[in-house]
């Protein structure tokens, strides 16, 4: 085509499983539309805070709702997500710091390596696969030892906080810069409005996939 | 096709700009789709208390997104939104139990006017930023969708009867049976399951529910109502994979489709 790619930045936390959603759409989309897709390693407790917002989960009849919607969305997105038995009171309690500042640090030293590590850490955590319930950290605090230093958890606040500034109450959220507009949008379920915004095809949440050009 | 038609319950209420988009989406799709389209005017407001939950905008976040995101939506879905002024006092305030309450009785009376009375209110509320409250309001908007006045006023009169009372309350508790913590709701009955879907943003997954990709087809172009021109719904960009194939742009080459 020719043109400038546009980028599309990704905030998202593997506590959240609509964000591997969109995660998985928009890896999908990134050798097909011309974008350049940015992954942002971000907390979503921060976001929370920052914004007066509360988990879905905490509202009964969302979490019973949500069972079944990314059940759903798992088997029409092709995704493989399980959603474990005790989330609410093992997961969400034990939180994502320690993963994101992990993928934070993965980013800042092998950024080739972000999107792999993402899905991994995504695996560990919501797909059955897992060994055990809450995230199995050991090899993470290994790497972890090495980069638990100030400027990891500061770029992880920086990135947390870009996100509340474009507006996040939760996450996934979406930043697509365009030639003469930006437009954040939340959740999984706005690809089809970003692929209009975009003036790109949608081909659903699985396209034909593309020979990969290197 | 031959078999029979799977029903859709769609719960909305005219307050709700999403559930707006979610019924112009289903009136599209229910000649299209072997369904059976039932509209269910509900109160968003017994919603909330029932459920617990509070209306986006009560988050100034979710407020200044929701602009912005039914702004976009609007255009994408090609539905003439417009967010009325004092979008608080219309929302929080002024609310929607008599225009309810007048959908319910349509609904209980003359059924078949039940589509065209509801897109009437929503032109008035979220279009031209209109009341709804005042029974002058509800009248003209039924006369609008070619009810003559003396239908209307009859169905006026029955808006604080007991009966249509009830029969709002039931749907209401119907709506939150289903598990709603809001509107849209679309409740899909299958062969063999029943699905609560929420919001306007779960049409896709629709469709592949009811597997309907095939008959969307050698289809002809959808009348969308306050336009002359007739268009083809964004989401007919759904299409079976072989289908797809023949249609993507040049420089995309087609493998098979791989999940990563």
């Amino acid at each position: 085509m020719g043109s400038v790619p546009r980028t599309l930045e990704l905030f998202y936390d593997v506590l959240s499983p609509y964000s591997w959603l969109a995660f998985e759409v928009l890896c999908r989309y990134k050798n097909i539309w011309n974008v350049s897709l940015q992954l942002q390693p971000t907390l979503i407790g921060g976001i929370m805070r920052d914004s007066g917002n509360q988990p879905p989960a905490m509202l009964p009849r969302k979490a019973v709702y949500m069972r079944s919607d990314v059940r759903l969305l798992s088997q029409h997105l092709q995704v493989p997500i399980h959603f474990p038995k005790d989330f609410f009171s093992v997961i969400l309690k034990k939180g994502s710091l320690t993963a994101m500042r992990f993928l934070t640090a993965v980013k800042m030293e092998h950024p080739e390596m972000l999107e792999k590590v993402s899905r991994e850490l995504w695996m560990r955590v919501w797909s059955r696969a897992a060994e055990k319930a809450g995230m199995s950290i050991e090899q993470a605090q290994e790497l972890l030892k090495r980069v638990s230093t100030p400027q990891v958890k500061n770029q992880l606040k920086e990135t947390t906080e870009a996100a509340c500034k474009y507006g996040a109450f939760g996450l996934p959220i979406t930043v697509a810069h365009l030639h003469d507009e930006t437009h954040m949008l939340f959740g999984s379920d706005r690809m089809e409005l970003l692929a209009y915004l975009l003036g790109e095809k949608w081909m659903g949440p699985v396209p034909p996939a593309v020979n990969p050009r290197l």
